[in-house]
């Protein structure tokens, strides 16, 4: 009897371990990645990766907008140093007066042996007008793509809305798919978003090996095309870790566990100066980062107080700006200027005026506010230390949002309240969540709200971030769902200087019209910049890969995405 | 009906389905009652990846399209429900076009591999424990049940936090969270098994304590009470061994406890969630908890109903298990008085 029973328990012991074995091996066979042939990336990814497909709305890394352009490639790649659109698939572009001219490079294939040709990228772009996909508004500028040959595209700009520089963003985010494999997929606008794409074809230089919702792993492609001009990347695989928190992923970047890193790291000069890691960023001193984006306060300009410059102007000189760069931004940025260009590092600093911030602008200046509310506004302090204008008007309480958890834009807004209170400007924070906050910006529902106007970097700056700002032609009234201009800023000077601007290259005049439109910017304070923020934060480890681009090695640029898949070129494997 | 047994129950059955229906049409409009669109935070992601502002407009009223939010309420009600009845749980929003089944499915592993050994082991030895202390008496239950207290009264998610910050933060003994070493795959190796039970320790200790103690309180009532009663005076007095005593007041004293395991069964999923965020433990809980904080409706409803259902099944087995398990709630069910 026991001998029967302890067949049974043996039985049931094997079964449950088979469940159990079953369960665990769901994912994958066992993978060993050699660390010295494997860079790990954090920073780009965070969710389970549910799909490939560079059209669908939130793509897995790489195949996102803005990140790595490893196994979807664009034709050109922006250069954050030089400003300028380099060669990757397109060798030359030249623009005629209503024509724009592609040249691709010979030899350019997909990862399966196809050809790619000027037939694919006609094919790509079509996709735009045909669907509503990331990039159909290229299609507002553009009236007319042809494949003149394999090697060369023709583009018709639309002679109604002329705008060289909103296409030229186009030529560095457009994925080219393979007409040959999307063409099957493309049968309805349903069926090209919920397309997986889990075993992409791209013309890039990696293709993908792995992916489950702990890690993408990316193995190079040793036929890539483009090896007899760009090279072989030195890394043989590339993965990304997804991790469930950015605390997760910075412990695994101090530890040399993630070599190269887009998280916000705060106080990362400690790991060089303190902790004596091989860790760097691409400034070895302040900021650190080079900054691309101004993350800024915008203003309801039609509520009552804050509908007069002059309230707007008091709590521009009140907001400690030096204060929010040292503590929200961690020192990554300098104090911020009023100016809607940025003054340091992107090449669009050629267009900033220091004569004219002196002259319009403001800065940090708490007595300069109070004189602003008592001699200009005459307004009377009141006994909780608020001020009153002579209509009875207490300025504020103004409440100032952002979504929760923006640790850092929750930072900048404390700063300014706490400063706005100091001087007797009433502003209380509130942080919903990020759909409630979408909400109240594009709908123009607010009081004070933090948002970045034109964020990420394009050829097309800082003209986009003058657009964002000041254009309200195409923005419907505060109630409905605006995507720029938030609280509704309209200018008619500004919206022809705009126009004029968006078709000129000549250095000079485009340096007259952005001071012109800064000036007006300054006077009218539609929106107060509170701080800098780079594109991307460019952080790496050398404990195993060396030879990262920084200022003193600048042989590409710092990003995770456009002209910075040089970087992959770049380094070498440690000794 | 002729017996009463099929009677009674397909009298509960068809409450259990009025109950269902109630609790997945609350499924359907409590997530919709989160202030804020979906869509407009997917589109207003895309103008961070750098998709011009002219572009996100096409695209909002195209998602909205394609996710069915563009219909009027009423309607994305009797697709929903028509949808449940197909077993069809929709494609997340937030993770479009990843199927809600299968993000669920890749999760609920990790949930009940969390909670069912801890809910298991939790009931085990808190009765235990609660049945010894009882009967032993003196210090070792003043200390047990001291301590039984002291644990079945701290919230599970704040001993977790305590546990997180002394163990894994501060003296880095176990990891901060996650369910395996991000470097590892999945696999039948030494080493991954190694590495999965070092992540799986605190988040363990963590529920396992708290359960020991709610259990171990609840037994030695029950027992103490059990322990005055007739029949174990009776037993002493014939001289019958106290592990044989122990045995018949244990067996007694159990069936209030047996409710309190289904039940616990049954909330795992939802009680999963603040332990799992707490520790980023890739189960259910911590993507309900993501799901919650973008408004992604179907993996919101998918997780619920989940949770709905093993609620439900959970009260219904215990109701029908009683029956079996005491008779006199047996001639209750049956309607003998």
């Amino acid at each position: 009897m026991s001998k029967v029973k302890k067949f049974i328990v043996s039985l049931i012991s094997l079964l449950l371990v088979t469940i159990l074995v079953g369960s665990v091996s769901f994912a994958q066979a066992p993978l060993q990645l050699p660390r010295k042939e494997t860079l790990y990336i954090a920073g780009m990814q965070w969710g389970p990766p549910t799909s490939f497909n560079p059209m669908a709305p939130a793509p897995a890394w790489p195949t996102n907008r803005g990140q790595h352009y490893l196994i979807y490639e664009t034709l050109f790649v922006y250069n954050l140093l030089t400003g300028k659109l380099d060669p990757l698939i397109g060798e030359s572009f030249n623009w005629s007066v209503y024509t724009l001219t592609v040249k691709l490079r010979k030899g350019a294939k997909w990862q399966d042996g196809t050809p790619l040709t000027a037939k694919d990228v006609v094919y790509t772009l079509e996709l735009g007008k045909k669907y509503s996909l990331y990039f159909s508004s290229f299609w507002n500028f553009i009236t007319d793509v042809k494949a003149k040959d394999d090697l060369t595209v023709v583009m018709t700009l639309n002679k109604d809305n002329p705008n060289k520089k909103r296409v030229e963003v186009f030529l560095g985010q457009i994925f080219i798919v393979p007409q040959h494999i999307w063409s099957k997929i493309d049968t309805s606008q349903k069926a090209l978003l919920e397309y997986t794409n889990t075993e992409p074809v791209g013309s890039g230089p990696y293709k993908l090996l792995a992916y489950s919702p702990e890690q993408i792993v990316l193995q190079r492609d040793d036929n890539y095309w483009g090896i007899p001009y760009y090279g072989k990347p030195a890394p043989k695989y590339v993965v990304h870790p997804i991790f469930k928190s950015n605390d997760a992923g910075n412990l695994a970047f101090e530890r040399g566990e993630v070599d190269f890193s887009q998280q916000f790291c705060p106080e990362i000069w400690k790991m060089w100066e303190v902790k004596k890691l091989p860790v760097g960023t691409w400034y070895k001193k302040e900021p650190y980062h080079i900054p691309a984006s101004i993350p800024s306060l915008y203003i309801n300009i039609h509520k009552k107080p804050l509908n007069n410059p002059l309230v707007r102007r008091a709590l521009a000189y009140a907001i400690n700006y030096p204060k929010i760069a040292e503590t929200a931004m961690s020192r990554y940025s300098p104090a911020a200027k009023s100016s809607l260009i940025i003054p340091v590092g992107v090449p669009e600093k050629k267009y900033f005026s220091q004569e004219d911030v002196d002259k319009y602008g403001w800065k940090y200046d708490p007595q300069k506010a109070i004189e602003i509310l008592e001699k200009q506004l005459k307004a009377k302090k009141g006994p909780d230390g608020i001020y009153v204008l002579p209509d009875g008007t207490r300025l504020g309480p103004f409440t100032a949002e952002c979504p929760y958890g923006w640790t850092d834009w929750m930072t900048s807004l404390e700063v300014v309240a706490e400063s706005a209170r100091a001087v007797g400007i009433d502003i209380r924070t509130q942080y919903p969540d990020a759909p409630v906050w979408t909400d109240h910006r594009n709908t123009g529902n607010f009081d004070l709200l933090m948002n970045t106007p034109a964020g990420g970097y394009t050829p097309a700056h800082p003209w986009l971030r003058f657009f964002e700002v000041m254009e309200i032609k195409g923005v419907p009234p505060i109630g409905q769902v605006a995507y720029w201009n938030f609280n509704r800023y309209s200018n008619k000077k500004a919206s022809s200087l705009l126009a004029g601007a968006a078709k000129i290259t000549d250095e000079k005049k485009l340096y007259a019209i952005y001071r012109e439109l800064d000036r007006i910017f300054m006077k009218d304070i539609p929106i107060i910049p509170l701080e800098y923020r780079p594109w991307h934060f460019y952080e790496y480890n050398e404990t195993y890969w060396t030879g990262f681009p920084n200022e003193d090695n600048p042989l590409a640029s710092p990003l995770h995405t456009a002209q910075g898949i040089k970087i992959f070129y770049i380094i070498k494997p440690k000794e | 009906m002729k017996n009463p047994f099929a009677r009674y129950l397909l009298q509960k059955l068809v409450w259990y389905i009025l109950a269902f229906f109630v609790a997945v049409s609350l499924n359907f409009i409590l997530p919709r009652l989160i202030p804020g669109n979906p869509v407009a935070v997917i589109v207003n992601q895309m103008a961070t990846g750098g998709v011009q502002s002219d572009t996100l407009e096409r695209l909002y009223s195209t998602y909205m399209k394609e996710f069915g939010l563009d219909k009027p309420l009423y309607v994305q009600y009797f697709n929903y429900l028509r949808n449940i009845l197909h077993l069809n749980l929709g494609t997340s929003f937030m993770l479009y076009p990843g199927k809600v089944k299968d993000l669920i499915g890749r999760a609920l592993p990790w949930t009940i591999g969390l909670q069912v050994p801890a809910i298991l082991s939790g009931w085990i030895l808190g009765n235990l424990l609660g049945a010894f202390s009882a009967y032993k008496g003196g210090k070792f239950d003043s200390v047990a049940f001291t301590l039984s207290l002291v644990f079945s009264n701290i919230p599970y998610y704040c001993l977790a936090i305590v546990f997180l910050y002394l163990l894994a933060v501060r003296f880095g003994i176990f990891p901060v969270g996650g369910g395996y070493s991000f470097g590892t795959v999945p696999t039948l190796s030494w080493r991954f098994i190694t590495d999965a039970i070092h992540h799986y320790i605190l988040p363990y200790l963590s529920m396992v304590l708290v359960a020991i103690g709610g259990q171990a309180i609840g037994m030695r009532e029950m027992s103490i009470y059990e322990l005055t009663s007739d029949y174990v005076n009776y037993a002493k007095n014939l001289g019958i061994r106290d592990e044989r005593i122990i045995r018949y007041v244990f067996k007694n004293a159990m069936l209030p406890q047996i409710t309190g395991l289904a039940i616990s069964f049954g909330t795992m999923m939802g009680g999963a969630l603040v332990t799992e965020s707490v520790f980023s433990y890739p189960g259910v809980g911590s993507l309900l908890f993501t799901a919650i904080r973008q408004s992604d409706y179907p993996l919101i409803q998918g997780c619920t109903l989940i949770i709905t259902v093993a609620v439900l099944t959970a009260n219904f087995l215990v109701e029908i298990a009683y029956g079996f398990i005491d008779p006199r709630i047996r001639a209750v069910q049956l309607g003998e008085r």
